[in-house]
């Protein structure tokens, strides 16, 4: 019999070995044991980036008790590319909603601060964006997190290789981080939404664009590692209009219409996948975030609508179907 | 010499210089200190205050680190082997040892030996060539190549060229391979499960930076590429690139009216730009 490189690999049991770890975890979907209910989840329709936003994040600040009364906030919206249309990246009305409404609840002081990925002019990405338009005085409120002031920080009970990363000091000095992504497929990690976000908190100044340091170490166990450090962020998801496909760059624009916000960003993004249509028990990232607390539908509580009512079944690439939600 | 007075304004009382505002940085201090040195006036002082803090980031290994805090050495010990011979007190020699030696991760063996065993295809764009990474133990991108291709060839002016060619002639062709479909550079992922990527400027810029003196279809298609996106340009420090990687190949490229944020690298690529446009390629010489 002839031995091919895959049939050995197969047979010798040694592709899970060798790979990094299989972003999508489609394989070890399971019940977890724990199931206590999760911090509650606001889901609400919102058609367009229109004025209406700014009422409804105040309104959802308030529904979920976020006292920011002199302290300090940093809104961390995902920029990635520059696209005048917004689609690729979270929209400014979003986030300058988000900005006058923890103001206006009393917050000492709101920034907003992003580190993309790939391209390093980060100013110009937000101007092309529509933030300079969109948000009064932007760049004395921006910091580009790629090049901040920073501080090496221990991993806690690390999933990935990292032991330790530097981070911004804009992040590690505030006292509530708010994360805007866009609800988004993801090619590698199948959605990208408030902790893959975090990705944009590690600083390009250190370990470069890409920051492969992360892809190196694994990408969903970096995503739960990052999320661990900051298991406390709110979470603000624009999915007025998301990325469907071949996300987070090359992806088609697809209206869902809806923001989604919460104190818990595991049951914030798994509520998005299920929007999305996606299995947040086979994302491998919130598997690995969970834990052994149960990820189930029944166990986060929503306010607004309910997920049936705004369910948008995003289009995947062929080799992530397995992530689908049934039906 | 606006952009000499914009720089010296920005050094911070330390020597060296940070991106926008806030402590001392490796790569803006190195792209500030390499646009004073070409500018052509005596900024004596302010270089070898720039130098003086500059030394205090270059480790053990011969490396630099990003900042005196992180104790690692990255990339960017690629840009100190740039400045002039005149900034002296780094020690270039062990610096250049740093550099010739680092490798992406990708095209070691032991990645090799994964991607076999899983069937992947390791001889195509990522596996082919050694180029270099923006941190240890990561794979190689466009950007640190770029770099260190350059410094690499400076250094081999003066040195020993015999032992630096073969890997500077790895990193041009690791450029080459790492070409878009349009033509460009991005950050150096050409296609992604199946999907060709798009270039961007500022990288299409510093490959084309790196690669001068080359010739061919590839090279051709590029420099179109770049000056499409030189027309169309949203950003002062990516159209700087473009004017340098275009400048290389003997294009002179027009000054963009963009709008600039004020951020040091902004600044020094702007001031190198025109110092390459007055017939002094700094990266070059």
């Amino acid at each position: 019999m002839k031995i091919t490189r895959r049939s050995w690999t197969k047979t010798a049991g040694l592709a899970a070995a060798v790979t990094t770890g299989a972003a999508a975890g489609a394989s070890c979907a399971r019940p977890s044991k724990i199931t206590q209910p999760w911090a509650p989840v606001s889901i609400y329709r919102a058609a367009t980036y229109s004025e209406e936003l700014y009422d409804l994040v105040r309104r959802i600040i308030a529904e979920h008790a976020v006292d920011v009364r002199g302290k300090r906030v940093v809104l961390k919206p995902n920029l990635v590319e520059f696209d005048a249309h917004t689609v690729i990246n979270t929209n400014p009305k979003l986030v300058h909603a988000a900005l006058e409404a923890f103001r206006a609840a009393g917050a000492a002081d709101v920034r907003i601060a992003e580190g993309p990925g790939h391209r390093r002019v980060t100013l110009d990405l937000a101007d092309a964006g529509g933030y300079f338009a969109t948000v009064p005085k932007f760049e004395t409120i921006f910091t580009d997190l790629n090049l901040d002031e920073i501080t090496r920080v221990a991993l806690v009970n690390p999933q990935s290789r990292l032991k330790s990363l530097f981070l911004p000091n804009t992040i590690l000095g505030s006292d509530l981080l708010v994360s805007m992504p866009k609800l988004k497929t993801h090619h590698w990690a199948g959605a990208t939404l408030s902790m893959k976000n975090l990705f944009g908190i590690v600083p390009g100044g250190v370990y470069g664009w890409p920051k492969n340091v992360l892809h190196w170490a694994g990408i969903p166990e970096c995503i739960a590692d990052l999320h661990a450090l900051f298991p406390k962020a709110f979470a603000i998801v624009d999915g007025i209009v998301g990325m469907e496909g071949n996300g987070p760059i090359q992806g088609t624009p697809r209206t869902a219409g809806v923001v989604i916000a919460g104190a818990s960003p595991v049951a914030v993004d798994a509520t998005c996948c299920r929007i999305m249509g996606l299995d947040p028990t086979r994302i491998r990232y919130l598997q690995l975030a969970a834990g052994e607390q149960n990820l189930g539908e029944d166990l986060i509580p929503q306010r607004g609508e309910r997920i049936s009512s705004v369910a948008s079944r995003f289009a995947v690439l062929p080799g992530l179907e397995t992530l689908r939600l049934p039906g | 010499m606006q952009y000499s007075e914009d720089l010296l304004g920005r050094q911070n009382a330390d020597g060296g210089w940070s991106y926008h505002r806030g402590g001392s940085w490796t790569e803006p201090t190195c792209y500030a200190l390499l646009a004073l040195t070409a500018s052509g006036a005596s900024h004596t002082l302010e270089v070898r205050r720039g130098v003086e803090w500059l030394r205090r980031c270059q480790r053990a290994d011969g490396g630099f680190a990003p900042r005196e805090s992180v104790s690692e050495s990255i990339w960017l010990t690629a840009l100190t082997l740039l400045l002039p011979p005149e900034t002296e007190g780094l020690d270039r020699q062990r610096a250049e040892a740093w550099t010739a030696e680092q490798t992406g991760r990708e095209s070691g063996w032991v990645n090799r030996l994964r991607l076999w065993m899983l069937g992947a295809d390791s001889s195509g764009d990522s596996m082919g060539f050694d180029g270099w990474a923006w941190y240890p133990g990561t794979a190689a991108w466009v950007t640190p190549t770029a770099v260190s291709v350059l410094a690499l060839e400076k250094m081999a002016k003066n040195g020993n060229p015999a032992d630096l060619e073969k890997r500077i002639q790895e990193g041009r062709s690791f450029l080459l391979a790492r070409r878009c479909r349009d033509g460009g550079w991005n950050h150096g992922s050409t296609r992604a499960l199946g999907y060709d990527s798009d270039s961007y400027p500022e990288t299409t810029g510093i490959a084309l930076l790196a690669l001068h003196g080359t010739t061919g279809p590839e090279v051709s298609k590029g420099l179109e590429r770049g000056e499409q996106h030189l027309a169309a340009c949203q950003s002062s420090e990516a159209a700087s690139w473009l004017r340098l990687g275009l400048g290389a190949h003997g294009r002179p490229a027009p000054v963009a009216d963009l709008p600039m944020h004020g951020g040091v690298m902004e600044i020094a690529i702007a001031a190198l730009a025109d110092a390459a446009q007055a017939g002094d390629n700094p990266f070059l010489v």
